[in-house]
């Protein structure tokens, strides 16, 4: 998977490069650079069907549609990687705060229940230890 | 105490029938019952002869939930062997415009992508419908015979900060051999390139200086605060 994805990465990269040129000839063109240019034009076609050949190799990589979210907003795609740790960090604090609450809950509530119904507490528990 | 307890439940019952009085599940069969973590420690039949019995010690006692190994109450960075990456990310300043994140892409990246309908989101939304990349032939080659001459500095994507030039400079040294437009290498066509973009931004700034002044010329002949300046003008009375 990696040797693919380095693959694809070096292809868009001879893409960006080819685009690259054909702006630089196009931003001040010269009439002897026209057959470069078709050349180019048609280097930029094999380009897109290396790239699209490509396609099948990468097909098991899954990319979450909020990243996009982020590229078209002109941010840093590593901002999305970096908010969604710490949004499942803070869940996870979240969820102990709340077993150490239920917990503690449970505790006092045996704690009180035993000061009022010491004996059903007391079957209660034996119940308990039976089924444990 | 509720032991082998078996109630017949007639169809004419009464509240006061139930030990609990009208608070009894019994009293009222409409209430629906969601038991979805255990059994409940009492069997209901129906029927003929319907009986409620209480099979467990305890009223609506359930069997203790199964224990998950992963909850929580678990460090699940840990677990999942992200404290690495979570400490990579959130321990530098991870900057936050898409030209950081990609600095070698040529152009100005960090504009929205609405702004220039060019999102991705539009092209999973509406994906282009095509069935392969074909060749140009010579007919539609033809189409990309330009004129000469440069652009109009709006249209020119050579408009980019200055740190970006800086990389397209090194770019030049790793592209040199076999991938350039002129066979003399990249370095001295994109040299010359840039050249004559700076010299051409110098004319332009000069044209700029020369249709400024006309304009305060014409200003200054049309406006009667200049008398002097309409005395060419034969038409004009002065006063």
């Amino acid at each position: 998977m990696s040797s693919s994805l380095e693959q694809l990465e070096n292809q868009l990269e001879t893409f960006i490069e080819n685009v690259r040129q054909i702006g630089i000839l196009v931003s001040d063109f010269q009439p002897q650079g026209q057959q470069v240019l078709n050349q180019k034009l048609q280097n930029m076609i094999t380009n897109m069907q290396d790239i699209d050949k490509l396609r099948t190799a990468v097909q098991d990589v899954h990319v979450p549609l909020e990243v996009f979210e982020y590229i078209d907003g002109g941010r840093n795609p590593q901002l999305y990687t970096k908010d969604c740790m710490e949004k499942a960090l803070t869940k996870n604090e979240q969820v102990n705060g709340r077993i150490d609450s239920y917990k503690r809950f449970k505790a006092m509530l045996l704690v009180e229940l035993s000061h009022v119904f010491p004996n059903e507490m007391t079957r209660y528990r034996a119940v308990r230890e039976e089924l444990s | 105490m509720m032991n082998d307890l078996t109630r017949k439940v007639d169809a004419s019952f009464s509240p006061k029938s139930s030990p609990r009085g009208s608070r009894s599940p019994m009293a009222n069969q409409m209430l629906s019952r969601n038991d979805s973590t255990g059994t409940l420690k009492m069997t209901i039949s129906a029927g003929k002869h319907p009986a409620v019995v209480h099979s467990g010690p305890f009223y609506l006692m359930k069997d203790p939930a199964t224990e998950n190994d992963l909850t929580g109450a678990n460090n699940l960075m840990a677990h999942f062997n992200l404290e690495h990456s979570y400490n990579k990310f959130t321990g530098k300043k991870v900057r936050d415009s898409l030209s950081s994140f990609l600095p070698t892409l040529p152009g100005i990246i960090d504009t929205p992508a609405h702004l220039t309908n060019s999102s991705l989101r539009s092209l999973i939304e509406k994906p282009p419908v095509f069935k392969e990349f074909t060749l140009l032939n010579h007919h539609q080659l033809a189409a990309f015979r330009l004129h000469p001459g440069p652009l109009p500095e709006q249209y020119r994507f050579m408009n980019q900060p200055p740190g970006q030039r800086k990389h397209r400079k090194h770019k030049k040294h790793k592209y040199r051999p076999g991938e350039t437009p002129t066979q003399d290498g990249s370095a001295d066509g994109t040299d010359m390139h840039e050249k004559k973009h700076k010299k051409k931004k110098n004319d332009d700034d000069k044209e700029r200086k020369k249709k400024k002044k006309e304009k305060k010329k014409k200003k200054q002949k049309h406006s009667p605060e200049y008398p002097g300046a309409s005395s060419s003008d034969p038409s004009r009375v002065s006063m």
